[in-house]
């Protein structure tokens, strides 16, 4: 008790000395003050909503304003959906990208590629809706014979590309920190290359590669605008890839606008945008913790 | 890789649509001037607020910061307000700065909102860039009988400058074309001129594109002139930002 006491003041002694710590302190701690403050405004807002529907709002099947009904369920369907599909097309491309960019590309190509893939990183949500509806939506359509191309598949091939970068940039990072004598001492074995990638390299990396696929998926779920642009927004559970769907982030920022200030229905939007902020929290935070168990290994 | 080409080449195809007068007409006459001005005073007011802090907080964490239970939860909430989704910082801000704060949909509430988004980008960026600076610097200073804080903003923070305000760069060209961030904060489709306070909405460049297109139902082929336009602002800071790391990286002898 002592000891706290003795500690707890010597450390408001040195802040009195040092004014500018505590400014840096303030400076630092900004981040965790602004989470805790979006937790619960958002909470706040969305408390209404969950008071009233408790978990229908999660796993209720129709969004109706006439009769009040506000299950969200096609909504987070057509998220997890648009969003599995991304990765099943992004994780392959990433990963191999990752390998070939750390560990065959020339190192003087390696820059330039870097460069490019953090361009590709850059680019507005608005811009890749904008190709999608363009090149995209018309190609599904005559490729399929629909009479529209904004589907989930399309939403995914969008988000996809979107994704890469964040699973390239995070697993290279990792792949080209294994130790070079790991590599050197299977190739010194006789292996060949790719048998060293696949016996050395990639076991290490696994926990980066698995670090990076959670935080591409953190970014997948949440984009909004460029989904909202291409998926269709037709709330409705979807039973193929080929039909309109509806993500919570997109129907978020479609209803916001004509939803009244502390009515229900904004009430069951902020719900829905909480549901959405824990998935994040969850996955991004587990994302760290296997990044961290990783690099000790 | 390719993908960004074929981005690249598809947006060149619409190069025919823009002609230069276009950038400074005004909107009521069907030009775009108050939507790149609006768009630039967004991202310069919000890297103006998350700069400032995010580079003490890099400070405090390089160099202040005890290896400890407090430490871990800053460097953790950073990282997740890194990844929060740009919908959910944009109903923060509204519920927050334009209700709470009763700043409306203004400008200001739109700076504040995108300086969340870039905080985590300069604070990374700017501990990177601390990090490579030696201890010999701070050192030398703190042997002269300089105070820790003056021998860190007199050399380590001067060491480190190239680096940071490549940081702030990057992060301005993350939020020059973010919409949802501002769809509810600081965007209205139509102004009649520029704003004259910060209290005021402002026109923007991918607020525009997203509301023709979205609410309005118009064919993508209409806004393809701001698509460009958001393009090149886009590309133009990241390129900046690169080119600027390149080159102190080679400059700065003691990185070799």
């Amino acid at each position: 008790m002592g000891n706290t006491k003795h500690k707890i003041s010597s450390f408001f002694l040195n802040l009195k000395s040092q004014p500018v710590e505590i400014v840096l302190l303030f400076c630092a701690s900004f981040s965790i003050l602004i989470l805790f403050l979006m937790l619960f405004f958002v909470a706040r807002e969305g408390a209404l909503a969950f008071s009233k529907f408790g978990s229908e709002l999660l796993f209720g099947m129709k969004w109706d304003l006439g009769t009040n009904l506000f299950g969200g369920f096609p909504l987070l369907y057509g998220s997890l959906m648009v969003t599995f599909g991304a990765l099943v097309i992004a994780i392959p491309i990433g990963i191999c990208t990752a390998i070939f960019v750390s560990e065959v590309v020339p190192f003087s190509l390696r820059d330039p590629i870097k460069t490019i893939i953090e361009l590709l990183a850059s680019i507005p949500s608005v811009i890749y809706g904008f190709i999608g509806l363009l090149i995209v939506v018309p190609f599904i359509a005559s490729t399929f014979g629909l009479v529209s191309g904004q589907t989930a598949l399309t939403a995914s091939l969008m988000l996809s590309i979107m994704t890469i970068p964040t699973i390239v940039s995070v697993s290279g990072e990792i792949i080209s920190a294994v130790p070079k004598e790991y590599k050197e001492a299977a190739l010194g074995l006789g292996a060949t290359k790719w048998e060293t990638i696949k016996t050395v390299v990639l076991p290490i990396s696994k926990s980066g590669i698995l670090a990076s696929i959670m935080l591409g998926f953190g970014r997948a779920i949440g984009e909004t605008i460029a989904v909202s642009m291409v998926a269709g927004n037709q709330a409705h559970t979807p039973t193929s890839y080929l039909e309109a769907v509806y993500t919570i982030p997109a129907f978020i920022a479609t209803h916001m606008g004509e939803a009244p200030v502390g009515s229900l229905e904004y009430s069951a939007l902020f719900g829905l945008a909480l549901i959405l902020l824990v998935i994040t929290f969850i996955v991004n935070t587990l994302a760290d913790a296997v990044v961290k168990r990783g690099i000790q290994l | 890789m390719l993908a960004f080409f074929w981005i690249a080449a598809t947006l060149f195809t619409g190069v025919g649509t823009l002609n230069l007068d276009l950038l400074t007409t005004s909107a009521l006459k069907g030009g775009y001037f108050e939507m790149i001005v609006g768009t630039m005073c967004l991202f310069l007011g919000a890297a103006g607020i998350a700069g400032p802090i995010g580079v003490f907080a890099a400070i405090y964490l390089v160099e202040y910061a005890p290896s400890g239970k407090f430490t871990r939860i800053i460097d953790q909430a950073i990282n997740n307000l890194a990844g929060v989704p740009s919908i959910i910082i944009g109903l923060f801000g509204y519920t927050f700065f334009s209700r709470q704060l009763g700043f409306g949909v203004s400008l200001l509430a739109g700076w504040f909102t995108l300086a969340l988004m870039i905080l985590p980008i300069v604070i990374r960026g700017s501990e990177e860039a601390l990090r490579i600076v030696p201890q010999a610097f701070k050192q030398a200073a703190l042997a002269l009988g300089a105070t820790k804080w003056k021998a860190i903003s007199l050399t380590t923070l001067i060491a480190a400058a190239p680096g940071i305000v490549t940081s702030v760069i990057l992060g301005i060209a993350r939020v020059a074309g973010e919409t949802a961030a501002i769809l509810f904060t600081s965007s209205v489709i139509i102004t009649g001129g520029l704003p004259s306070s910060p209290l005021q909405p402002v026109m923007s460049l991918a607020f525009n594109m997203y509301v023709q297109i979205v609410a309005r139902g118009r064919p993508p082929e209409t806004v393809f002139g701001i698509a460009l336009i958001l393009f090149f602002i886009v590309l133009a800071f990241s390129l900046v930002a690169i080119i600027l790391r390149v080159y102190y990286r080679r400059k700065q002898p003691w990185l070799h």
